[in-house]
């Protein structure tokens, strides 16, 4: 709706608000260690609120834009937040506040360098998200993924060293192949890098193969950050080695920048009529199904904790891919919204794993008997979002099932259907062990005979800075309240449905 | 006729005129040399600032040296292009004079000073005068007088490996640069002319000959070789890491670069159009040496363990893709490799003048001894890391906006080949800058390797720095300043 | 027939090739200036022999001379810049080949270049040998 697009700073200062906490590290002296935390977290949380506040415009159909400078005249770099860029920036602004908070209490050492760069990273990935078209895109994509190499590595053990150079080996090839693709788009796009509502590209002006070219390596450069089949070898170690907010953010936020790269690609680039026309659709769809069962056969298999995670995380991110590769209303409906639901998941999950790292040592599920005595509450909310991953109502899990199931009737391919039942009894397997272990069995439990089992009381509320416990709390509440009124203003349905309902009218 | 038409010849006599007075001041106030090396350029470059703006689009300043009309006269010719590695030049010339005052001191000896900054002022006004010249013979002369300086300059230290080093440099360089006045007589011997302009009109009226063939080659391999083109570069890095790191910092941001500008004007301004067929070979030979040189340049600049050296083969690699930028024949890709000269310029200057730092501070070449130099040298290093992002072509910096256009050249000629290269070329800087990067901030180093390291390097160094590496990222984002008028420019060139 | 009415210029080009070959193949470096100057010797010829007229006066516009018959004083003029260029560039090579001789005792190229250097002063030298 480019009529009712306005200039506003607006943007522009969400997207530096973050930098307050750079601001504050710099300006506060060592001593005044916990005001210049909490400023850190002030930054976030002011980004989150000033965003909000251009709910009711979005909603009223305005866009928002501001050009930030520019190379030639259709070359240029513009913020500008439409109702896509909205949804997308709300979610991660949320989780990247509640993350800086859960971060305060949890990150021990190396504080400035830590919530620096969560800082810089929060900015960039908002800039990812408003960017108004895909020269924009990229520039914050990359500095996004420099930046966010030095969360991965903070522990800077060997372990997260290694992870750190995979994710740096994967990410300078995507980068690179990204590239490549941007310049075609733009020299076979006749110059024209914006996102349009029906796409820009066009095969008037390119050939077939040439679109298809640059399709692939659209996707390939984006695939590798969300994790689809072949390119997720980075996703099993870097979550793992990361601190736990930073995996939270990792999987809620960063590869969901790849998602939402594919989104703009299929939704504003080439549009789905040229995606059907030129039938390269399928493979994403395949190669999403594949993703989808794959990772979740070797989630099975882990026993670390954050690495099952990470391994249900690339699956779950190619239900977004195979919801767009559906190309059918409630394909695309499901997919878009399953950006914030395996967001609000997932970020509880690896929070809640943080909590069991840091107040029990424990890594490895085998480890966890008896853990939801200690920890009710993580536990708990652990529960609520694993039953919500595999699609349990009433949750959000449930809700994008249900939604790419019906995409799937829609796009008369109910192939999907058994996909998404395999995928689902694939998650129960691997999760309701974890809920088990902690709850139903305790340490000492497999010696035979030993009349003793050291069941531990249980005890509420006193179980873990409130610093973390909050923020668990908080997703683990909203992956029930979505799940239930899903098309409350300002949640993910009232948002996506304006836009799918555009492209399939 | 305004006092402005006048600048350029005095950007370039100036910083001539200082090296000559230099030594009678080195005679009576030694200490007061670095300072007074300082007015020439600071000249030079107020003067660069002074004339932009005021030369029309499309158009040229024409200069005529003690006011004889061309063809007969030397005529400095300046337009955009120019005038913009003109700039950049005299910037990048007069930080690096800024960070020598205190560098030198460390590694040459206090008799060779003043000649340092006598070379030093040789260099810089023949680098401008190289740029602006219209007349190929003079163009010759600049080149001269620009060699034996950056020769001296090499050895200036007199250690034996700086001497084995720059002659190596002589020996290589002496040789292209009588291929080159070979190639003016062959060009003076069909045109009777000197004139670049006039040489171009006559050229388009003769056509092609065999002679103009050979000359064009001559060119090529005698350019080439002071630019550093691949099978050519056997001298570079060598002389560009024993050399001082200002002088470092010269040889591989400016010299190489203004050599390779140096061809574009034979090629565009003198060969022009109208002998397409006749470039058209040898540039296809130039592109794949260019490619050969990204490839080669970019994995010896893994291999390697100095500092220095590793970042002269990166210098190798991306004269490869500044050639591959001109090779391309869009004005997409000469718009492309202008700006990486500036960029490329800037960047590498920064690195040099970084290791430079190193070396000052501790005496450390090696890649291995930086590990955790973060710690000691923050400012140091921060501006490492920014100028190498612009070395690896990460937006927001310069680098990026320059590899966009060599690349979008590229596709435009159809060369997929070379996009590849690029590409992978860029993969490649990522590895070896990168790992530096991750050395410094990533690892600890021993402790006992940076204890006794005063803070960082004195200011007086660090802005010279940190000018070179904020430059890059100012050029990143505000591009749109040169873009478009280097497309036009580029675009009229051709 | 051109070739012979052009022999100054085949004499040129021969020297030049004399000279590059000089300085490519020989390993003195003291031979190798020499292969230089050569090649400087030539092209200087080669300016000379273009401006060169049969029976030529000096280009002089004084009395009664024909400037029909007037030798082209251009290249004269250009080869007199170009000898000091060439003087200059023989004189600093060839101090640093004092230079050279006094610190590494040889004047063979291979084993100049080949020289292992101390540790200290880093890698630099990768053997890539003389030009």
């Amino acid at each position: 709706m480019p009529d009712k697009s306005t200039f506003s700073v607006i943007p522009l200062i969400v997207i530096l608000l973050p930098w307050i906490s750079l601001l504050a590290i710099l300006a506060f002296p060592k001593k005044a260690e916990r005001l210049r935390l909490w400023l850190c977290a002030l930054g976030s949380l002011a980004s989150f609120g000033l965003l909000f506040s251009l709910l009711p415009g979005i909603l009223d159909g305005k866009t928002y834009t501001i050009k930030l400078a520019s190379v030639v005249e259709s070359l240029e770099m513009r913020l500008t937040v439409d109702t896509l860029g909205f949804y997308f920036a709300l979610i991660l602004a949320f989780l990247w506040m509640l993350a800086t908070i859960y971060s305060i209490s949890y990150i021990d050492h190396k504080h400035n360098r830590f919530f620096a760069f969560m800082a810089m990273c929060e900015s960039f990935i908002l800039g990812c998200a408003f960017s108004a078209n895909m020269f924009t895109y990229f520039i914050f994509y990359e500095m996004m993924t420099f930046g966010s190499y030095p969360l991965i590595i903070h522990e800077e053990t060997t372990i997260a060293r290694r992870a750190g150079y995979k994710y740096l080996v994967y990410a300078v090839a995507a980068g690179t192949v990204l590239f490549f693709a941007i310049v075609a788009h733009y020299f076979w796009g006749n110059g024209e890098l914006g996102f349009g509502s029906y796409g820009v590209l066009s095969l008037e002006f390119a050939s077939r193969a040439a679109l298809t070219t640059i399709f692939f390596t659209y996707l390939a450069g984006f695939g590798v950050k969300a994790a689809i089949m072949p390119l997720h070898g980075w996703v099993p170690d870097a979550h793992p080695a990361a601190p736990s907010p930073a995996s939270a953010l990792l999987s809620g936020v960063i590869l969901k920048a790849g998602a939402f790269g594919i989104i703009r690609v299929c939704f504003n680039v080439f549009g789905t009529d040229l995606l059907r026309e030129l039938g390269v659709y399928v493979v994403m769809a395949v190669l999403a199904c594949i993703t989808i069962v794959v990772a979740s056969v070797f989630a099975l298999t882990q026993d670390n904790l954050k690495r099952r995670l990470a391994y249900s995380s690339i699956g779950q991110v190619s239900y977004i891919i195979l919801g767009l590769a559906m190309l059918a209303h409630d394909g695309a409906l499901g997919g878009v919204m399953h950006l914030t639901h395996h967001a609000l998941m997932k970020g509880c999950l690896f929070l809640c794993a943080g909590v069991i790292l840091v107040k029990t040592g424990k890594k490895n599920i085998s480890e966890m008997a008896g853990v939801g005595y200690q920890l009710p509450i993580t536990m708990i909310c652990f529960s609520v979002c694993a039953l919500a991953m595999m699609g349990t109502p009433p949750s959000v899990g449930f809700i994008t099932k249900w939604l790419l199931g019906s995409g799937a009737l829609q796009a008369s391919l109910p192939v999907y259907i058994i996909i998404l039942l395999v995928s689902a009894l694939l998650n129960a397997a691997y999760f309701l062990p974890i809920i088990y272990i902690a709850f139903f069995r305790w340490e000492g439990d497999e010696v035979e005979g030993h009349g003793e089992t050291h069941r531990p009381k249980l005890v509420f509320g006193k179980e873990a800075d409130h610093k973390l416990v909050v923020p668990i709390v908080i997703l683990a509440l909203l992956v029930v309240v979505v799940g239930i009124w899903s098309n409350v203003t300002g949640f993910p349905y009232s948002l996506v449905s304006r836009v799918v309902n555009v492209i399939f009218p | 006729m305004g006092a402005w038409r006048h600048f350029p010849i005095f950007m370039i006599t100036l910083p001539l005129l200082g090296a000559v007075l230099m030594p009678f001041l080195g005679y009576l106030r030694e200490r007061w040399v670095p300072y007074a090396a300082l007015l020439p350029l600071a000249a030079s470059t107020l003067l660069g600032f002074l004339l932009v703006g005021r030369i029309p689009a499309g158009d040229h300043l024409s200069y005529h040296l003690g006011g004889w009309e061309p063809p007969f006269g030397i005529e400095i010719r300046v337009d955009h292009v120019g005038l913009f590695l003109m700039l950049v030049v005299c910037a990048i010339t007069l930080l690096a004079l800024v960070y020598s005052r205190r560098y030198i001191e460390k590694e040459v000896s206090p008799g060779r000073r003043t000649a340092y900054y006598v070379l030093y002022l040789l260099m810089s006004g023949a680098m401008l005068g190289f740029t602006a010249t219209g007349d190929i013979f003079n163009l010759f002369v600049f080149m001269e007088i620009l060699a034996l300086s950056s020769y001296a300059l090499v050895a200036i230290t007199g250690n034996r490996n700086a001497v084995r080093a720059a002659f190596k440099y002589v020996l290589m360089g002496a040789p292209s640069s009588i291929m080159v006045l070979l190639a003016v007589g062959f060009l003076y011997s069909v045109t009777g002319t000197l004139n670049m302009a006039d040489l171009a009109s006559r050229i388009a009226e003769s056509g092609y000959t065999e002679v103009l063939v050979v000359s064009y080659i001559l060119f090529v391999i005698g350019f080439g070789v002071k630019a550093a083109l691949f099978p050519l570069h056997m001298w570079l890095p060598d002389a560009h890491s024993i050399a001082p790191s200002p002088i470092s910092a010269l040889l591989s941001g400016l010299l190489v670069e203004v050599c390779a500008f140096a061809l574009v004007r034979i090629t565009f301004s003198v060969f022009t159009r109208s002998a397409t067929d006749l470039v058209g070979g040898t540039a296809d030979a130039v592109g794949v040496a260019a490619a050969a040189a990204v490839l080669y340049g970019g994995i010896m600049a893994i291999t390697q363990k100095d500092l220095k050296v590793m970042i002269a083969y990166s210098t190798v690699s991306h004269i490869g893709y500044i050639f591959l930028g001109i090779t391309a024949f869009t004005a997409e890709g000469l718009t492309g490799a202008m700006y990486h000269m500036l960029d490329h310029g800037l960047a590498k200057a920064c690195l040099f003048l970084c290791a430079g730092n190193f070396i000052y501070l501790k005496g450390y070449r090696r890649i291995e001894e930086l590990r955790g130099a973060w710690r000691q040298m923050p400012w140091t290093c921060f501006a490492f890391a920014l100028a190498s992002i612009s070395v690896i072509g990460i937006p927001p910096t310069a680098g990026f906006i320059s590899k966009w256009y060599l690349i979008l050249g590229n596709i435009r000629a159809g060369k997929w080949l070379y996009t590849i290269v690029l590409l992978s070329g860029s993969i490649l800087a990522a590895v070896y800058c990168l790992r530096i990067i991750y050395y410094m901030f990533f690892q600890a180093g021993k402790e006992e390797a940076w204890e006794d390291a005063s803070r960082d390097v004195p200011p007086g160094m660090l802005v010279p720095v940190w000018a070179l590496s904020l430059g890059t990222l100012f050029f990143g984002v505000f591009s749109y300043l040169l873009i478009p008028s280097l497309l036009k420019a580029s675009a009229y060139l051709l | 027939m051109r070739l012979l009415h052009n022999y100054h210029y085949a004499a040129a080009m021969a020297l030049f090739c004399i000279g590059l070959y000089t300085v490519i193949v020989r390993r003195n470096i003291i031979k190798k200036l020499i292969g230089l100057n050569i090649m400087e010797t030539s092209v200087f010829f080669f300016y000379i022999s273009l401006g060169y007229l049969d029976g030529g006066v000096a280009p002089i516009h004084a009395g009664s001379a024909d400037p029909a018959r007037m030798v082209n004083p251009i290249p004269q003029a250009l080869i007199l810049t170009g000898i000091v260029v060439a003087l200059s560039v023989t004189a600093l090579a060839l101090s640093m080949v004092i230079l050279l001789y006094r610190q590494y005792g040889t004047l063979d190229v291979d084993r100049l270049m080949r020289e292992e250097e101390p540790a200290a002063e880093g890698a630099a030298g990768e053997g890539e040998g003389g030009a």
